[in-house]
This record gives structure tokens, C-alpha cells and sequence, in this order.
């Protein structure tokens, strides 16, 4: 029988499966952040450029919660966090702080702007994005870039998911060569204290023959053990990681609950169907538009504290561009202003790069998402999901 | 009528890419990489095409230095070192009754205002300019520099063919075509890796000469390079990359970036159960190594350029000079020492300078024989610019940065 995942030559076809998971982790933090874009630019046709400085300092807020409950560089006595709380504090902070910077950034830069041709809007969507980099840079502790301990997060270690059982016959030989590679490395520990020197790089010339006996033994037990490990092949979640892709999915559903069923939802759509008619049928759109900033807002937020928190992202001013950026093609790519779509396109984008990297392209990871823009573009111009409409003037 | 939307594309993609151009990881690539394979000693270097200016009443030394940005932590120290330097032979009375002016100017860790920092220096006239740490930096520095004939000493920019710029391009550290090397002799010889991955920062000119004169090396001792990966400065997430590199089973992994991006590749490599010992340059050297690498980075190894706990009358002099004057500190990193001695260098070769202008340094400095600096021994005579200087590999452990060998320069 031919294994299916060995077919295609020169490439590691065993790491495929766990590349795409990773794919699908990142483009669930995309999708988060994207769906700020889509849903700001469905009610208003507005693109929110200072939506990856949202994500920004919803960044900080978590570090600065961190900080707060004792866990910086420096800090004595730091072990690793024993419950989640802390966790859920930065997240909760970290969501309602973002929220309340869109309410702000919707009130003071949009809504002045919104009876004014739509092209001056985009320009102060772009210059509150500058103020609040550039502004960030001279009172956040930009330099040198921070980051969150990563003795906050409780769960360390991996989940490892078997897809393919192991070898027995190379276990065993694995842990063979363990015990071989041991009492070489106690013979090398006794000749260490024998010559009374302080490490290992210090020895005389017999001492370090046994060296290097030692570290045959190691690297005898490495292949053994890597022999062992490619018997098998399995999936390897970090528990970070995992539950940053679970968090995301319950935001994702409870977006999806807020949207489509509740009378703020239907709301919300009417007012992205046709602002002026929701108007005239007694909808509050101004409410409407705020409680809009404020999801999207805040979505990022908690995109950008598990980043920040499971990822080690080190912070400055300038760590929304990117995301931003990336968020923005995602959500172009689903069609922008329809809410599955951003989804969609978040997690395209996110397997997209991650399987350019797996096929030996990594140079290349940050241009795929820019190339699939342009032939989402040239193709269907409306995005995947979306429809290019032709608006009446 | 009218598609709209896309109207609106055109525009908001070329928004995206405005603000998208950050210009805190924008490096440009250097120059005169042409010339990287030929031996740093035999290249034939361009003279300035015109003089620098004369000493004035005082002697004017400008500092560049990344005093905000993400290379914080070493434009800071350069800082320190300099103006521990200036002040001390000022109070000894200054060189031949002249007081030092140490002028500095800020590159915000970005080349093109490392450029900009340097006109503005030279319109200052000064005689001598001293900086930057990061290669990519210098070379916009040394260029300026060049066009006005003022001698740059260059503190901590490691790229081989910086010195090729021209004559007046002095370093007072290692160069990449010897940490490498070392490097890689290290890690083929005392932990016995076999097998190496490598991870290069496509962005910056550093990353890409180190990476090169390690696999150069590795190869020739014997060794595997499975893979090399890329990756971009600025860059979050590295678990692709790590994922590919895993599943080659490699012994080492060899990360030639700057701290800012290593800390977090070690934390991510850790998760993604890539348990293997991490190699890198100076790049390494930072405080902030351990709070983005937090317990993955510990137990890697990289080269430095001097060590607080080496055992010379130097290193025990600076320390205690040090200490007086910044309140009980020490210096965080090594470009404390390698400020200190740039500046020390230039005002040697300020006593011994034949003219008492730019060239007449610049010609001082190009002869200068073992001058004992406090990050070792420096001899630029018949050396074009690179100091045949030694090199210490240290580890990165939870109480600090362990010296652990020491190796002389070697072709």
C-alpha cells in the first residue's frame, strides 16, 4: 500500500498535517482581527485603518496587566501563574480597553467625518492610525521591545495527537542507546571533577576523548530517538496555542449569536443594508454604530493579548502594521463588509503562509498574501463572498 | 455609475502599503556586498575624495548611537562607553592640552536617520565620527562619512565588507568572517553537532554575511547545513519555519538575526517540541534575550567580543571606572566596552596624528598598534580597517551570560 502522505516528492509530506493546523491557528487570529474591518466597513463603508493600532494597544493593556500582577523582568521569586485568572483578567481588560478606544476613535475622527465625501474619511482613518503609532512611540515603553512573561500563561507543555503509531522495536532501541549515552555522560561528569576545571570546554586532551565518546553517545541517542519519532507521525499543539484557537472560535460563535439573533443584530444588518432607509425606520444608527466600534474593537483586543501572551509577540508601536495589514487582505479577500467571508479569508491567508514556508519558500511569506489580493482582485473583484455590486450615484 | 468598491480598493490597498511601510524594519541592504568573498586584508580601499576638516579649539567627536528604537539597549551602552571615554582623558587635561567635545546624535535604530545623524555631525565639523552597533547602520554612516573625508571607528558592525566602503572605514570589534568560524568550530568540536539548520533575518545585511561564513565553515570542518530558513525582521510568528526545521532532525540550530527576533524564535521553538542547542553571534547580546526567550533560550550559546568576568587589569579597570560613575551598574552589554574603546582609539590616534586635521587621524588611526583596549588587543596597522581580535563563546543561563572558551584570531 502507497502511504498517501509520502507521494510528493522532495517535499516533508509528515509535517504537512501539523503545518496546516498552524495555518489554521494564525488564520483564526486574522479572522479576528479581520472581522473589525469588515464589520466597520459594513455599516459605514469606511475602512478602519486604525484598527491595527487598536490591536496594538489592546497588546500593551495586557502587558501592562502583567505587570500589574507582578510578572516582569526582573521580578523576584517568578514561578510559573497556577490559574488561569490572571489570564482572563488581561483578556477582559484587554477587550474592554480596545472597546472603548473604537467608541472613542468612532466619535471624535469618524463621526465629525461622516457627512463629508467618504475619501475624507479615509484620510483621517489613516491619520489616526499614524497618531496613535507615532504617539504610542513617545509614551509607551516602546524601546527595547517588550513582552509578556511567558510564566503568566499556566499551561505549558504540549497536547501531542497520534496519527500514526510508533515503532516499539525502535523504542526500544531508543531508550538502549539512552542508557549508553547516560553512563557515558557520567564517566565525562567524574573525569570533569577529576580535573577539578569548571566546565566542559576546559579539559586536557584524554579528557576530552572521553567528550567526545559522550558525544557520540548523544548523538546516537538523537537519531535513535529521531528515528523513533518519524516511525510515527503526530500532531503537536502547544496549550497555548490551543486554547488561543478555542477562544477564538467561542468569540467567532458568539459574534455569529449577536449578529444574526439578536434585535441589536438585525440592526446592525439593516443599518449595513442601507443606512438612511434604517434611519428613517427608527433605528438608532448612531447606537447602532457605536455598539459596531465596539465589537470590532474589541475582538482585536483579544486577538492581540493572545498574541501577546501565547505567542511572546514583543511590542512596540508599530506591532499592528502588520497584523493590521494582514487582517486588511483577509478581509478583502472574503469580501469586505460580509462577516463569514472575513472568516474565511483570515484562515486562507493564515494556511496560505504557513504552506509556502512548508514548501521551502519562507522568503516569500509575507508576499503570498499580497499575490493572493491581486488574483482575488482580478478574478472576482468583490472577494470570495462577497458580491461586486454596482452602486447607484 | 460607477464600481465603487473598486475605486475604494485601489485606494485602501494603497494605504495599506503606506502605513505598511514601518519604517522601524525597513533596512535597506548594504553596500559593497560584491566584495564579501575576498579576504578582508587584500582589499584595495578608495581613499575619501576630499579632506575633513581641521581640529578646532576643541576636538570634535560625534556618536551615532540607536538611542531609541528596537537596538535600545546597545545604542544606550555606546552612549555610556563614550562618555565614560571622553570624560576621563578630559579630566586628565585632554589630548595635548585640547578637551574632547563628544557630540552624539541619535539613529533611532534606523538607517536612513543613522545617515541623516551624520550630516548633521559633519555640518557640526567634527573630525571624527564613532558608531553604530548595527552593520546595517554603519554603512549609511560610513557613506556619508566617506563623501566628507572624516574617519568613521565603527563600534560594533560586524559585516566583513563594511570596511571595503573606503579608507577612512575602522572598526574596533571582530568581523563576521571570524564569529562564524568560530562558531561553527565551536559547535562542531565542543558540543559535536553534525547536523545544523539555519535561520537567516533576510533583512538584515548582519544576518545574511554571518549565516553565510557559519555554513562556509561548518561545511568545511565536515558538518550537515540540513536547511536554511528565512525569516524578516519585525516578523511574529516562526512556527512554519520551525515545523519544517524539525521534521529534518537537526542537531543545532544556528540563529543569526539580533535579540529582538532570536528571544522569540527560541520561546517558539521550545513549543513546537524542537529541543536542540541554539548557536548566534553578538547579535545575541542583550538584557532582553531572556524576556522574549524566557526558558527557551537558556543553554544557547553565542559569540561575544569580552566578557565582565575575564580575568585582565583592562576589563577590572573599566568595571571599576564604570561602576563609579553610573551608580554601581554594569554595563548591560558589551558595546559598553566597544564604545569605550572607539573613543579611546580615536583620541590615541588624536596624540599621534602628523597634521591636526581629519586626514592626519585618519592616517593615525590606520597605523595604530597594539592598543590596549578593554575588549582586547586592537592593531588596524596593515589590517584595512578589521582588527584581528579574539572572540568568546558564552552561554546564555537563568543567573546571566557564562564565559565558556576563548578563541585568538585565526584565518
Amino acid at each position: 500500500m502507497i502511504d498517501p502522505l509520502s507521494l510528493t516528492a522532495g517535499l516533508d509530506a509528515t509535517a504537512l498535517p501539523q503545518q496546516l493546523l498552524n495555518g489554521l491557528m494564525f488564520g483564526a487570529i486574522y479572522a479576528l482581527v479581520a472581522l473589525g474591518y469588515t464589520m466597520v466597513y459594513g455599516v459605514l463603508k469606511l475602512i478602519n485603518f486604525a484598527h491595527g493600532e487598536v490591536f496594538m494597544i489592546g497588546a500593551y493593556t495586557a502587558l501592562f496587566v502583567s505587570w500589574q500582577m507582578g510578572y516582569f523582568q526582573g521580578a523576584s521569586g517568578l514561578t510559573r501563574a497556577t490559574n488561569p485568572g490572571i489570564l482572563i483578567l488581561m483578556l477582559i481588560t484587554a477587550m474592554v480597553v480596545c472597546g472603548f478606544l473604537g467608541v472613542l476613535i468612532e466619535r471624535f475622527a469618524y463621526r465629525p467625518m461622516r457627512k463629508q465625501p467618504r475619501i475624507a474619511s479615509l484620510i483621517t482613518a489613516i491619520g489616526v492610525s499614524m497618531l496613535l503609532q507615532y504617539g504610542g512611540a513617545l509614551v509607551l515603553p516602546v524601546s527595547p521591545p517588550r513582552s509578556i512573561l511567558e510564566q503568566v500563561n499556566p499551561y505549558d507543555g504540549n497536547l501531542s495527537i497520534p496519527l500514526k503509531p510508533r515503532d516499539g522495536e525502535l523504542n526500544a532501541a531508543f531508550a538502549k542507546a539512552k542508557e549508553a549515552e547516560a553512563a557515558a555522560k557520567a564517566t565525562l561528569e567524574q573525569r570533569i571533577k577529576q580535573e577539578g576545571v569548571s566546565s566542559e570546554f576546559d579539559l586536557s586532551d584524554e579528557g576530552k576523548q572521553i567528550r567526545s565518546a559522550s558525544q557520540s553517545a548523544a548523538q546516537a541517542t538523537r537519531d535513535a530517538e529521531n528515528k523513533y519519532l518519524a516511525s510515527g507521525m503526530s500532531l503537536n499543539i502547544p496549550y497555548g496555542q490551543g486554547i488561543m484557537f478555542l477562544a477564538t472560535l467561542a468569540l467567532m460563535g458568539l459574534l455569529t449569536y449577536l449578529v444574526m439573533f439578536t434585535k441589536t443584530g438585525r440592526q446592525m444588518r439593516a443599518v449595513a443594508h442601507d443606512f438612511d432607509s434604517a434611519s428613517l425606520m427608527g433605528i438608532n444608527v448612531d447606537k447602532i454604530v457605536t455598539i459596531t466600534f465596539i465589537i470590532g474593537s474589541s475582538l482585536a483586543g483579544a486577538g492581540a493579548m493572545m498574541c501577546a501572551t501565547f505567542l511572546g509577540t514583543q511590542l512596540t508601536s508599530f506591532v499592528g502594521v502588520p497584523w493590521g495589514v494582514k487582517a486588511f487582505v483577509a478581509a478583502v479577500l472574503g469580501g469586505i463588509g460580509n462577516i463569514p467571508g472575513a472568516v474565511l479569508g483570515g484562515l486562507l491567508i493564515g494556511v496560505a503562509e504557513t504552506m509556502v514556508v512548508w514548501a521551502g519558500g519562507s522568503q516569500y511569506k509575507d508576499a503570498i498574501a499580497f499575490v493572493i489580493l491581486i488574483l482575488v482582485l482580478l478574478v472576482k473583484p468583490g472577494g470570495l463572498l462577497g458580491s461586486a455590486k454596482v452602486e447607484k450615484v | 455609475m460607477k464600481n465603487l468598491l473598486g475605486v475604494w480598493l485601489t485606494l485602501a490597498a494603497s494605504a495599506a502599503f503606506l502605513t505598511g511601510c514601518n519604517p522601524s524594519t525597513d533596512t535597506p541592504t548594504s553596500k559593497g556586498s560584491s566584495s564579501s568573498d575576498t579576504p578582508n586584508t587584500s582589499a584595495k580601499r578608495p581613499n575619501p575624495p576630499k579632506d575633513g576638516p581641521a581640529f578646532g579649539e576643541t576636538i570634535k567627536i560625534g556618536l551615532v548611537a540607536s538611542l531609541n528604537g528596537e537596538l535600545k539597549p546597545w545604542g544606550d551602552d555606546s552612549k555610556l562607553g563614550a562618555e565614560l571615554a571622553a570624560d576621563e582623558i578630559n579630566k586628565a587635561g585632554g589630548i595635548n592640552g585640547k578637551k574632547i567635545e563628544l557630540l552624539v546624535e541619535d539613529s533611532n535604530s534606523k538607517p536612513e536617520q543613522g545617515k541623516t545623524a551624520t550630516d548633521r555631525l559633519i555640518s557640526k565639523g567634527v573630525v571624527g565620527i564613532v558608531g553604530e552597533v548595527a552593520s546595517g547602520i554603519t554603512a549609511q554612516i560610513a557613506d556619508s562619512a566617506f563623501q566628507a573625508g572624516v574617519p568613521v571607528v565603527a563600534i560594533g558592525a560586524t559585516r566583513t565588507d563594511l570596511t571595503d566602503i573606503g579608507s577612512n572605514i575602522f572598526r574596533v570589534c571582530y568581523t563576521d568572517d571570524f564569529q562564524g568560524p568560530v562558531m561553527a568550530k565551536f559547535g562542531f568540536e565542543e558540543l559535536g553537532l553534525r547536523r545544523v539548520a539555519v535561520l537567516t533575518d533576510k533583512r538584515q545585511p548582519y544576518s545574511e554575511g554571518l549565516s553565510k561564513s557559519y555554513i562556509e565553515t561548518f561545511k568545511k570542518l565536515g558538518g550537515t547545513i540540513i536547511s536554511e530558513e528565512f525569516y524578516n525582521s519585525g516578523d511574529q510568528q516562526f512556527n512554519a519555519q520551525l515545523t519544517n526545521i524539525k521534521g529534518q532532525n537537526p542537531d543545532g540550530l544556528f540563529l543569526s538575526g539580533y535579540f529582538t527576533e532570536v528571544g522569540l524564535i527560541a520561546r517558539q521553538a521550545r513549543d513546537v517540541g524542537l529541543k536542540v542547542k541554539l548557536l548566534g553571534g553578538d547579535g545575541w547580546d542583550s538584557q532582553e534575550l531572556v524576556s522574549g526567550g524566557g526558558e527557551g533560550i537558556l543553554g544557547g550559546y553565542f559569540c561575544n567580543h569580552y566578557n565582565d568576568n575575564e580575568d585582565r587589569q583592562e576589563v577590572k579597570d573599566f568595571l571599576t571606572k564604570w561602576k563609579a560613575k553610573y551608580n554601581g551598574k554594569l554595563p548591560g552589554t558589551t558595546m559598553g566596552a566597544l564604545g569605550y574603546d572607539s573613543v579611546a582609539l580615536v583620541a590615541d590616534a588624536v596624540k599621534r596624528a602628523a597634521s591636526p586635521d581629519a586626514k592626519g587621524l585618519m592616517a593615525a588611526i590606520d597605523s595604530t598598534e597594539n592598543f590596549l583596549g578593554v575588549s582586547g588587543t586592537i592593531t588596524l596597522k596593515g589590517h584595512a580597517g578589521n582588527p584581528p581580535k579574539r572572540a568568546l563563546v558564552v552561554e546564555v543561563t537563568s543567573s546571566g551570560v557564562v564565559f565558556r572558551k576563548a578563541y585568538e584570531h585565526f584565518e
